[in-house]
């Protein structure tokens, strides 16, 4: 097993640049997620490992071999596709041993691997079956089982849950996370599901429009955001952000009426800056004033209160499940400075 | 149901659908029913044309004799080794049926249909003649023999060809498009029009194969008048006219089977070749079944590319079934004779309809 480097990675349909040369290094037996918006170019960065679309410059390496102009199926990887792309017309065994078989390995060996496959993903009594009479969750097993019979260097997972109801989502993503421990190979995953993206990822890799916005751990991306948009990306109910600008020295927030004591360096006067700050971290004041609370969801263990401020700006704060509040009250807020961030609204980085 | 102010009639939904229907259904029973029973009825009569066109009286009814004249004849007995070429065959798809079933690769009601078709195969060719008998009618089961040879040549001709100018032809390019298109085109000619095209290409002295064939140095063949050609050769015309159908519900077919099937196949090392034959051709089963009985039905019916190419020659070796219906009707003048022929021609027509409809119907497991 090995890793994957991708160097200055370029991918063009005729005039339009998709992919705007990415560096990345997924070190070997780790497990990465491509996470991003719709369109953000996170599965054509996936294909192009897998060989399934051309790179049009720059270079992609599996371990030490450079695979760039190889043929997918010289690349030592093996994709669980969205729409698991299992051939229908045969069993479950000879969709896993497909491979196998199209590589010339004999018969024994194809129906050993099969074997412990079926074992490892529980789906033995299926075998004999065909794709069209197994449930969702079954096809994602054997799909997955698939790529597991092929002994792949890299593993690639193409959306794989968005397909299943949610609480299937919910097993198969824990199954996932335990086979990554169990084989531990190196494995590429794509999803816009950040909450998918924290639970699994050993290393999260948020994309926009065909760039890198940040890379690292799952926690990292949450504590120590480089810029607005994987601020606002990384995080369930996602972070609040209020508008404000640096005048005379000083930081002013609109929505506030105390300046929160930040332990930043401020920009010029005149830059317009916005404040975020994660729902999780943010405290009701029923005594309080400047907010309006206008909805407050009770999921039982944690409600949900939405707020909106004075400048008419919305926010979201995760209260205590017993809370006492209503809709319709006038609240304030409160928070800790050093669990806030400040972002330049021109460029959208992160100030420090 | 509201009631509305002043007379209206209120049709229910059975009374609105047979007056709907009542159109097609008339033109259906005057054009298609009535004509099938009185043929059915002719086959049973000695029927001269001319005679009973200047006297309705004079025709006779004969029962089944018809049937027997042109079938059947004297002293006729049943070998398994009569007719080996299709005793074989039939013997050999039974076989293979019944080896299908028991290995799960085809349903109950397949397996029977198609059992049955290669049981009849084996057990009617073996009829013939015995010491000193001969067939009342010398010319009816050579015909036959022609038309299942022609249907048996043109079919296969006809599905990989339109299957595999498909999958070439499957893609956004403009070259494609172009092409299916020229591909299609030779279906909306009549026959009198394609069959003119291949009588020149196919002529000795003048036609395009004769120029290709003498370009590399071999002499002319007389293709539609040499024994060993002429079958051929209106096979050739008949593959080309009737591509196009075939091709496009292939296209259809290609066009169904899920890209991502073939990315898969890419990682998995099934490219090229390979993908044709694990990905597209086991896809495509259902859609090579219709194409097969489309054609089987279509070609049974041929009539025009023997009667403008060959004249059923040389030596009878084109004649085929309709052709011969044809001709005993409106040449021999012998309507009751040809009727029964005709009823034949449907018998097997009719089965192999029922075949597309039971192939059709089952469903995969």
């Amino acid at each position: 097993m090995s890793g994957v480097t991708l160097s200055n990675v370029i991918k063009k349909y005729g005039e339009t640049q998709v992919i705007h040369g990415i560096d990345l290094e997924i070190d070997n037996g780790e497990f990465c997620v491509f996470v991003g918006p719709s369109g953000c170019g996170k599965s054509t960065l996936m294909r192009m490992v897998a060989g399934l679309e051309e790179t049009t410059s720059g270079k992609i390496n599996i371990g030490p071999r450079d695979v760039t102009r190889r043929d997918p199926s010289q690349r030592g990887v093996a994709m669980v596709f969205q729409t698991y792309a299992l051939y229908p017309h045969m069993t479950v065994a000879e969709n896993m041993g497909f491979g196998l078989k199209m590589n010339g390995h004999p018969k024994s060996e194809i129906k050993e691997k099969v074997a412990e496959a079926a074992r490892i993903l529980k789906l033995e009594p299926l075998l004999d079956r065909k794709p069209k009479a197994l449930s969702g969750g079954q096809r994602q097993r054997v799909a997955i089982g698939r790529t597991i019979v092929r002994g792949p260097e890299v593993f690639l997972f193409d959306e794989p849950l968005s397909n299943l109801d949610a609480e299937l989502r919910v097993d198969m993503r824990v199954e996932i996370a335990s086979l990554h421990k169990q084989i531990g190979a190196t494995m590429i995953y794509v999803t816009h599901d950040q909450v998918e993206a924290m639970t699994l990822a050993d290393k999260i890799v948020v994309l926009r429009d065909g760039r890198i916005e940040q890379v690292g751990k799952p926690l990292e991306l949450y504590r120590d955001p480089d810029n607005r948009f994987v601020a606002g990306f990384i995080g369930s109910p996602a972070m609040n952000f209020l508008k404000g600008q640096v005048a005379q020295g000083a930081l002013k927030i609109d929505a506030l009426p105390e300046t929160p004591a930040l332990d930043v360096r401020l920009p010029a006067d005149g830059t317009k800056v916005e404040l975020g700050i994660r729902p999780e971290h943010l405290r009701i004041d029923p005594e309080g004033q400047g907010f309006r609370l206008d909805l407050i969801e009770k999921l039982g263990g944690i409600s949900y209160a939405y707020l909106h401020a004075g400048t008419g700006e919305r926010l979201i704060v995760a209260t205590d499940g017993e809370s006492e509040l209503t809709d319709d009250m006038d609240v304030g807020i409160s928070f800790d400075p050093a669990r806030a961030f400040l972002f330049d609204t021109g460029t959208g980085l992160r100030l420090r | 149901m509201p009631q509305h102010q002043g007379a209206r009639l209120v049709l229910s939904q059975g009374q609105a659908a047979a007056i709907l229907l009542l159109p097609f259904l008339t033109i259906y029973a005057v054009f298609l029913v009535y004509p099938f029973f009185k043929g059915v009825w002719i086959s049973l009569h000695d029927w001269n044309l001319m005679a009973v066109a200047f006297n309705p009286d004079a025709k006779a009814y004969v029962g089944l004799s018809n049937y027997e004249r042109v079938m059947w004849g004297s002293n006729i007995t049943w070998g398994a080794w009569a007719s080996p070429a299709f005793q074989f065959i039939g013997l050999a798809g039974a076989v293979a049926s019944a080896w299908l079933y028991r290995t799960g690769r085809a349903g109950k009601v397949t397996a029977l249909a198609m059992g049955g078709a290669a049981l009849l195969l084996f057990v009617l060719p073996g009829f013939h003649p015995g010491e000193g008998g001969r067939w009342y009618d010398r010319r009816f089961w050579p015909t036959v023999g022609n038309t299942i040879l022609f249907v048996g040549l043109a079919v296969p001709g006809v599905t990989i060809t339109a299957m595999l100018l498909a999958a070439a032809l499957d893609g956004e390019t403009r070259a494609k498009a172009v092409l299916r298109t020229l591909f299609f085109l030779s279906q909306v000619l009549s026959v009198t029009v394609v069959t003119l095209i291949w009588q020149i290409m196919f002529s000795p002295r003048q036609g395009l194969i004769a120029n290709l064939t003498q370009l590399f140095g071999g002499s002319p063949i007389v293709w539609l008048t040499a024994e060993g050609f002429a079958m051929a050769s209106i096979v050739i015309a008949t593959i080309w006219w009737s591509l196009g159908i075939a091709m496009i519900l292939f296209l259809a077919g290609i066009q169904d089977i899920s890209k991502d099937l073939y990315e898969a196949g890419a990682l998995d090392n099934a490219t090229g070749a390979k993908a044709f034959w694990y990905i597209t051709l086991p896809n495509l089963k259902r859609t090579i079944t219709l194409v097969v009985v489309l054609q089987i039905i279509l070609h049974f019916q041929v009539f025009g590319q023997s009667h403008l190419m060959t004249n059923g020659g040389p030596n009878d070796t084109t004649q085929v079934l309709v052709r011969y219906i044809y001709q005993t009707a409106f040449r021999d003048s012998e309507l009751g004779r040809a009727s029964a022929m005709a009823v034949f021609l449907f018998v097997i027509m009719g089965g192999f309809s029922i075949l597309q409809f039971v192939l059709g119907r089952e469903k995969d497991q």
